[in-house]
């Protein structure tokens, strides 16, 4: 719903959220995967550098999302 | 697996020198109780009182309802793995003190700054509030007590479960001896001769989900056979296992408890249709992961193990937790449907409404397969609470519950279910 | 004591009204006194119980072209006539008619505190905008009904009127307004879904007692061009907030968001947030805030120019049971501030 409003603003969203297949149906059109609910970017299993590291892995993969052209609801 | 439940219908409880039946009253010595559950060191402070419905007391911070059952002759182990050895249940005779509830209780003065788990679930034993509860028409035997010195949150509340297991033992030993008033049978056995002669009868499975881990389970939880579910992959149990004491309700469930789930309405629909239109095959219990990769996991297991193992030609379906497992229990509908399996789901609605100009509530996701779904209400609602003569439980802000506060609906226990003994429906205005 | 005759302001278009087809959907509102066209057929269901004052008419064009511009023209034209009650309609199928009928009875409801009812197809378009802030009761897709959706929006609106209790879409007529409410049935949960599974599994008929939701796309948004440029913002619905939870984001549906600096922070720190989103364990979020809105990693794209900036405020809400118009309202507000900040891209985290 809030990816939705924001990008018809026009404004290109890159939505992380850990249950993809809720994204893609309501229709954000840029879906990251999430790691779980309770911890969408992060990882408490691991030790601090490597989750910080893991974290990036995913913003990442986020800004490429921004960056791509999409037709419709896609997961990354 | 042949289970009787020998029920004694109990109308009244009072405090006593003895804990014994008589004419249908429980009689029950509390200090023995109290004594019995401070056997655990984890708890300090055990208190055991009795609240009647009609009485105009507001039991707070219920954490889960246990019905008195306990095993007689040699039909196994009590809650095993909980609060006796392992060993298998469903079979044997059952003591049962119908009309009585073990309510749990918990306090503790320990920060627990979580939303949720500040939550405190009220049962109000008349009144509008017990209106909306099926527990204020129990006889509650109400456990109160504090967590020892040293003994962490995870500790304090697996012991409260523990005591509240131990007591529902403990109460329902004192129908040992008497004659039933009930005798329920539950056998799924005719199967073999019955089910050859009527082939023909659809085989039906329930797919139990009892857990979500959107919110973290409890350590040492003993949900299944005295075992926390958090990794469990779907599996199968035998009804009877359900009803006698194999599965227990995770902490913290949402419109859930341990009692409902010993008297599970849908395994008493479809147990009561055994043979006449349908077979019962058993049920597949699975909880609700919080990620993409497990949700299809567990619904690709559970789908297969009632096409595949069970044989099933439909499934009814239920849930645990809030929003994110109706996404599991959807996924896991769709599976069976596309691979032959019709199904039919109940649910609480957490989804958001829509613009559409329906008097029907809808589901929070889309798949088209799944046609048929049942609507248990939605946890909307308030109301004001009524002045209690008298407050169970040791919660420092009774103001919070006081006369007069607009209290939600779903801080009601038992106001709303998860598995389908409310009348409940939802509908848009 | 005699009641009152009801005063009625009635509003029709230009058709409607007799003064002409599509070549007149231009004209400016006007007053007619008294009733006319189907406001006729109104004031004979009223009967002694009210009279048609007036009758506002206003051309589909010249309304739908300016709705804003349109309300303003009409709203003090009502209050001259001090009405008791207005009605609108009905407009059938009519699209742009209907957006000014529900438009017109939103805002007399609001701004003149008069009731107000409407009437239209289901399908019509004002249905979807202005259900949940208006009555408007269900009509057939032409005037060939017309009265029987008189004869149901005069009663509502003499219902309204006189105070009394509405029962239902079902008993009134109208189309469902969104509310959800629960309703005690005669059977368990547990006995309709079994029975609903015996329908189905012997081929019988049976009805779904919930819907499944359509949801509408968005057409993409155009991609971030030069990302070393580009201004980014975080957005989350995981209910992160200042310790405290100063706005009062709830925490089962929201019906607002907050708006938090980040200043010159490097990451965001434990202690200093709290989780106001009832739906989720927020224990490790909490310990590493981070693990939600990630201003950490953030920072470090900054600094290493991957990204142009990181904007200096995350908005935050909750997203769980949150309604669908609370949801595009809170989505529509954060949206408007990052556009006017010039924003190229948000990345959204939900838990």
């Amino acid at each position: 719903m809030l990816a939705k409003e924001i990008e018809r603003a026009g404004i290109p969203v890159a939505h992380v959220c850990p249950l993809t297949p809720i994204a893609i149906v309501v229709g954000s059109n840029r879906v990251i995967a999430g790691v779980k609910i309770i911890h969408p970017v992060g990882n408490p299993e691991l030790p601090p550098a490597v989750e910080k590291e893991f974290r990036m892995r995913i913003v990442e993969k986020a800004l490429v999302a921004l960056q791509s052209k999409v037709e419709g609801p896609t997961l990354f | 697996m042949k289970l009787e439940l020998s029920v004694l219908k109990i109308t009244d409880v009072k405090f006593a020198h003895k804990t014994d039946i008589r004419d249908g009253v429980l009689f029950l010595n509390g200090e023995e109780l109290k004594e019995l559950l401070e056997e655990d060191g984890r708890l300090r402070n055990v208190e055991v009182e009795i609240a009647r419905p009609g009485e105009k007391h507001r039991i707070i911070r219920v954490i889960d309802v246990i019905e008195p059952r306990s095993k007689i002759e040699k039909g196994g182990p009590n809650f095993p793995g909980a609060i006796d050895v392992q060993g298998v249940v469903g079979y044997g005779r059952t003591c049962v003190l119908q009309g009585v509830g073990v309510v749990v209780t918990e306090f503790a003065d320990m920060v627990d700054s979580d939303e949720f788990r500040k939550a405190v679930d009220i049962v109000d034993m008349w009144g509008p509030v017990g209106d909306l509860t099926p527990y204020s028409k129990l006889n509650n035997i109400v456990i109160l007590a504090d967590p020892a010195d040293g003994v962490s949150i995870e500790e304090y509340r697996v012991a409260l479960k523990i005591a509240g297991l131990k007591a529902a033992v403990y109460l329902a030993r004192a129908a040992e001896g008497f004659p039933p008033d009930e005798v329920m049978v539950y056998e799924l056995s005719l199967d073999r001769e019955i089910g050859k002669k009527l082939p023909e009868l659809p085989g039906v499975a329930y797919i139990f989900q009892i857990l979500s881990t959107q919110f973290n389970p409890l350590d040492g939880d003993p949900v299944l056979y005295g075992e926390n579910v958090e990794r469990i992959v779907p599996t199968i149990l035998h009804p009877n296992e359900i009803f006698d004491g194999a599965v227990t309700a995770p902490y913290g469930s949402i419109f859930m408890e341990t009692y409902f789930i010993q008297n599970n309405p849908i395994l008493g629909q479809l147990y009561r249709n055994h043979g006449k239109n349908l077979r019962l095959l058993g049920v597949i219990i699975m909880n609700a992961p919080n990620n993409v990769d497990e949700c299809e996991r567990a619904a690709n297991m559970a789908a297969n193990l009632a096409k595949h193992v069970l044989h099933a030609d439909a499934a009814i379906l239920t849930k645990a937790g809030g929003g994110a497992p109706e996404w599991v229990m959807m996924r896991t509908a769709q599976r069976c449907e596309q691979i032959g399996i019709r199904t039919a789901l109940a649910f609480l609605h957490m989804g958001m409404d829509v613009t559409e100009p329906t008097l029907k509530p809808t589901s929070l996701f889309y798949a088209p397969e799944v046609d048929a779904m049942v609507s248990m209400g939605t946890p909307v609602g308030s109301l004001k609470l009524p002045r209690a003569e008298k407050f169970i439980g040791r919660f420092k802000a009774i103001g919070a519950v006081n006369e007069g506060v607009e209290w939600p609906i779903r801080r009601i226990r038992g106001s709303l279910s998860q598995l389908g003994n409310s009348r409940l429906r939802a509908l848009r205005y | 004591m005699e009641l009152r005759r009801l005063r009625v302001v009635h509003y029709l278009n230009q058709f409607f009204a007799r003064i002409g087809g599509e070549e007149k959907a231009n004209v400016e509102p006007r007053v007619i006194e008294g009733p006319t066209g189907p406001g006729r057929a109104i004031q004979n269901a009223l009967g002694e119980r009210g009279e048609v004052i007036a009758t506002i008419v206003c051309g589909d064009n010249y309304f739908s072209e300016n709705v804003e511009n349109a309300v303003d023209e009409i709203i003090p034209l009502v209050y001259r006539y001090q009405p008791d009650v207005m009605i609108a309609g009905p407009a059938f199928l009519g699209g742009r008619y209907g957006v000014a009928c529900g438009a017109i009875c939103k805002a007399v409801k609001e701004r003149l505190n008069i009731p107000a009812v409407t009437g239209m197809h289901a399908e019509n378009p004002g249905v979807n905008l202005f259900h949940r802030d208006v009555y408007i009761i269900q009509t057939g897709p032409s005037a060939a009904t017309m009265n029987e959706a008189v004869s149901k929006m005069v009663q509502l609106v003499v219902k309204i009127a006189e105070g009394e209790k509405i029962v239902g879409p079902a008993h009134d007529g109208y189309i469902p307004r969104g509310i959800v409410v629960n309703e005690m049935t005669g059977q368990t949960g547990a006995e309709r879904v079994f029975e609903m599974l015996l329908a189905k599994i012997q081929e019988r008929s049976y009805e779904s007692e919930v819907l499944q939701p359509k949801h509408d796309r968005v057409v993409p948004a155009a991609p971030v061009r030069l990302i070393e440029q580009a201004m980014v913002a975080l957005v989350t619905d995981g209910g992160l907030v200042p310790k405290g939870n100063p706005d009062g984001i709830e925490s089962v549906g929201a019906t607002r968001f907050g708006e938090y600096s980040l200043q010159e922070e490097v990451a965001l720190k434990e202690e200093a947030f709290d989780v106001c989103h009832a739906g989720y364990d927020s224990t490790f979020v909490k310990q590493d805030p981070n693990r939600l809105v990630p201003v950490d990693v953030m920072r470090i794209l900054e600094r290493e120019k991957r990204i142009g900036k990181l904007y200096n405020k995350f908005f935050s809400t909750t997203g769980v049971g949150t309604t669908v118009e609370d949801a595009r309202k809170i989505g529509r507000a954060i949206a408007s501030e990052l556009r006017a900040e010039g924003m190229s891209g948000v990345i959204l985290t939900s838990t």
